[in-house]
Order: structure tokens, then sequence, then C-alpha cells
């Protein structure tokens, strides 16, 4: 037997002190899984919550699977019935209309929290040596989640949704050999049933593949130091379990706040759609290009996407200087807020301008 | 040769430029309408059907009907009219006219082979030939698209109650565990 074991039935062996019954049961739990390994030390500042946007990302991710489960159970992707079967939901399946309403919202707050979270990691220069590979890997999560966006928004399958197929069947074709996959022709299978399998399947996969090596990496390297933390000495530490259970606390505001969203505002569903007329526009994530479409063409979608991804794959690139304070990388943080106000500027644009009608223009 | 003296040349220059703004203004209009004749009328019928399904409550209705009418007229003034029926265009036309922008949108709408609420099996590339018009097409239930009206019945109070309940829970239990 090995000294290891014998150590280990050793201290089983040994007569307990009076612990409570929560105590007790938290000990029991912690000799078979070994949970106190969770106690790890992180610094102070990532209980704030500015750093707890990653974490809260997850959470919604969580969600998200569990109420598109639900919809599964409901949803026909085939294109003849697929509409039908969203009406359906709507009206007749028990709290479909909610669960909906719940997952729309999820995925707009999913949305919202991953791009606060990307900005919060490159204003603080949370990126940097060594932590350039993890943000690269957040980028793809960041592309990963605005792909579960579109195929999200095409399965509903009104005229929004159709129209976004067209045009993503248009990029496909600007893809050349690479746009196979996008013919509607392609397998004998329609592309909304297999945009389907992408929604339920490969994504949210993908997603936990990533977000594991992720956080992996999250744990190996620590978390980065506070750029705004002043003074020689070291900052004070807190136990990881003290941040799961904060975040824990943060989620079920959340859930409360897409409880409430997903009752007074569930998201509409608009009628069998018609092919060949373009008369929506995107929902507001996806609006920025819509300006971009106007001036060059569908080609404009892609070239726009390519390089707003390109430019976030480079961050860790051109920003190398070990300084993390923003104010001592103003050229850095200027140029970011140019980027993120021009696409802020072309949503509004895009909402106040009249529909257009885009397939064809190349 | 006699040299132009620093006034004349300034006076010059700007009877020039006077010049040219008034070309341009003047051509402006007519080359707005340049080339319209190239573009496919069933382009311009989708322009116009969007024109009036998306911004009938934004703008005033006079202003909407202008611009769609534009769009009408470019249509049956178009070179490639293929996949539309003329016919349909100049009912629409004249429904415009008259005011009816519902009707115009339907007429324009089965002018291209749109028939609403019928089920789409694939997005394929708009029709090129004259549709036919053998069914009747119901009217424009598209339009009527479902709105943000609140889940009904006794789930709702329950349900915001619970929304509610959890944010307080939230925000009590993170205070206390910092």
């Amino acid at each position: 037997m090995s000294e290891e074991a014998t150590s280990v039935d050793a201290t089983l062996a040994e007569p307990k002190a009076a612990a409570t019954r929560p105590q007790r049961l938290w000990d029991a739990l912690d000799e078979r899984l070994g949970l106190k390994g969770l106690q790890y030390p992180i610094p102070e500042h990532a209980n704030k919550l500015a750093y707890s946007l990653g974490g809260l990302s997850l959470m919604t991710f969580v969600l998200m699977v569990a109420t598109g489960i639900y919809l599964t159970q409901f949803y026909n992707p085939d294109p003849t019935v697929a509409h039908e079967s969203v009406r359906r939901i709507i009206t007749s399946v028990s709290f479909g209309k909610f669960v909906r309403g719940f997952h729309y919202w999820g995925a707009m707050a999913m949305i919202v929290l991953i791009g606060l979270h990307l900005i919060r990691v490159f204003v603080s220069g949370s990126f940097k040596r060594p932590r350039e590979a993890n943000w690269i890997f957040g980028v793809i999560l960041a592309g990963v989640t605005a792909t579960l966006f579109f195929t999200g928004t095409v399965l509903k399958w009104d005229q929004e949704s159709l129209e976004a197929l067209e045009h993503n069947i248009e990029i496909g074709k600007l893809l050349g050999r690479f746009g196979f996959w996008f013919s509607p022709t392609f397998g004998g299978v329609p592309l909304l049933t297999r945009l389907y399998v992408v929604h339920i399947a490969v994504l949210p996969f993908m997603f936990t593949l990533v977000v594991a090596i992720h956080l992996l990496l999250v744990k190996r390297l620590g978390m980065a130091p506070s750029p705004f933390r002043k003074g020689p000495e070291p900052e004070p530490t807190r136990p990881f379990t003290k941040h799961l259970a904060e975040l824990g606390a943060l989620a079920l505001v959340l859930i409360g706040v897409l409880a409430i969203l997903g009752v007074l505002a569930p998201p509409p569903h608009g009628a069998a759609p018609i092919e060949g007329i373009e008369i929506t526009k995107p929902p507001w994530p996806m609006l920025w290009v819509y300006p971009i479409e106007d001036w060059v063409g569908v080609s404009g979608i892609l070239w726009a996407t390519l390089a707003i991804f390109l430019a976030l794959f480079l961050v860790p690139f051109v920003d190398r200087s070990p300084e993390r304070s923003p104010r001592k990388r103003l050229p850095m943080m200027i140029v970011a807020g140019l980027v993120v106000a021009t696409v802020i500027a072309l949503i509004i644009y895009a909402a106040v301008q009249p529909v257009a009608s885009h397939i064809g223009m190349g | 040769m006699p040299r132009l003296g620093h006034h004349t040349f300034v006076r010059m220059v700007l009877a020039a430029t006077t010049v040219l703004a008034v070309m341009v203004g003047l051509a402006s209009p007519a080359l707005a309408h340049e080339g319209e004749e190239s573009v496919p009328a069933i382009t311009d019928v989708q322009e116009a059907i969007a024109i009036l399904a998306e911004h009938t409550g934004e703008f005033p209705k006079s202003e909407v009907v202008d611009h769609a009418a534009d769009k009408v007229h470019d249509a049956m003034d178009s070179n490639d009219t293929r996949g539309v029926r003329l016919d349909l265009v100049k009912q629409a036309d004249t429904a415009l006219e008259a005011g009816r922008m519902g009707e115009a949108v339907t007429l324009l709408e089965r002018s291209i082979g749109a028939c609403p609420g019928a089920p789409v099996i694939e997005p394929e590339n708009a029709p090129r030939t004259p549709p036919t018009l053998t069914s009747p097409c119901p009217s424009v239930p598209h339009l009527q698209a479902l709105d943000r009206s609140p889940v009904g019945g006794a789930k709702e109070p329950i349900l915001i109650a619970l929304g509610a309940v959890l944010i307080l829970a939230g925000l009590g239990l993170a205070r206390r565990i910092r």
C-alpha cells in the first residue's frame, strides 16, 4: 500500500470534531469530489462586476442550452412547416411563448455580455503576455456566439429569416468553392435543416470545447493584474469559491431580468416568408453591416465581418508593450473607441434608413 | 499680350463657378433618373413593396406614396420587365394615386408572383417568367405579424413576480457575499 493511501486511511480513522450539518455535507462531498481544490486564491479585483462579465456570459450560454432543449421538442426544421411550428410554440405549447421570449432575450444578453467582456479585457490590457492565446480563444468564442445568433434568427422562418438566409446564400456564392455548404442544393437536405443542426449541435459543441480551453488557460495563467491598482503592497486575495458564489447571485438577477423581459416583451414573429422581396432589416446586433451593404452590396457583409474579426485577432500582436494602464495606451484606446463608435453609429444610421434591396448587388 | 488684373481674374473665376453651379443644379434631376431604364422592373417593384410595407407609420403618407409611385413608374419604364405582370403594376399605380396603400402592396406582390401566406420551400432566384394568377391570393398576413403582446392568462403575474424575487434574491446574496 502506498504512503499516500495510508495517509488517506489514517485521516478517515481520525475522530472528527463536532461540525454543523452543512459543514459535514461539504466535507463529505469534498472528500469524494475534491471541491476544496476550487478554493484557490484569486485577486480581490476579480470579484468586481466588470470582471464577472465572462462568467455571466457562460451562465447565459447554459440558460440558452436549457431553454433551447425545451424549444427543440416542438420546433420542426422542415422549411415547409418550420414557420407553423414556431407559431404553435407561441400559441399552443405550455410556456412556449415565455421560453421562446427567454431564449430570445438571453441571446441578446449573451451578445451584450460578451461584447462588454471583450471591451473590459481590451481596456485593462488583460490580453497581454502571456495571455495572448487566451485572447484569441476569446475572439473565437465571440465568433461562435455571433454565428449562434445568426443561425437562431434564421430558424424562426419568417420574412426576416428568409431574407437573412438569402443573404447567407449570396455570401456562400462569393466564397466560391469554399461556400458549397451554403448552397440550397448541397447534401439533398434543405439548408434550413442543416443550419438547425449547426445551431443546436455543432456550435454549442464548439462553444463548450473552446470555453473549456479558455477557462483552463485562465486557471493556468491566473487572473491578469489590475492596471488600476496603485502602491507596492500585494493585492489581497479571496477564494475562487467566493467568486463562484457571487457569480451565482448575479446569475439569479440575470434570470429574473430575462424572465420579466420574456413575459413583457416577447419577440415578434412575422408570417410565412415570401421569396424574392426584401422588406425587413436584420436584428440590431447585425444591423451595423446594413449600411455597408447599401454602399457596396452583399459582399460588404463578408468583408466587414472579416475585417472586424481580423482586427480583433491582431490586437495582441499590435499592442505588445507590457503597459496595461489604458491611460498609457492612449493611441490604442482612441482607435478602439473609434471602431466601437463607428459600429454604434452604423447601427443607429441603419435603424433610421429605409429598407433597401441588396440581393444581386454583388 | 495684356496681363489680367487680379480683380478681373477673381470675377472670371466667380462667373465660371456660378455658371457651372447653375448647370449642375439644372442637370441633377435628369442625372438622378439616368440609367433607370436598365434596372430590372422586378427590382423596382420589390423596392416599392419595401417602401410601402416598412414605412407606413414613420413618414407622412404622401411622402411614402410619392416615393413608392416613383419606383412603380420606373418599373413600368424599365427595359427589363421579365417576371413582372405589368397589368398588375399599372393597377397598383392607380391604387397608389387613390391612396389605397394596402391594395397597392398586394397588387405589387402578386405582380412578381409572391403570394403572401403561401409556404416557401427554399429560397431560389426571383422568378423570371410572368407569374400565373390561377388561385386567389390571400390578403397580406405577413404584414400582420404576431407582435410583442405579453404572455396571457394567470401565468403572467406569477412569472413576473418570480423574476422580481430572483432579482432581489440575487442582489441580496451578492451584497452579503461581498
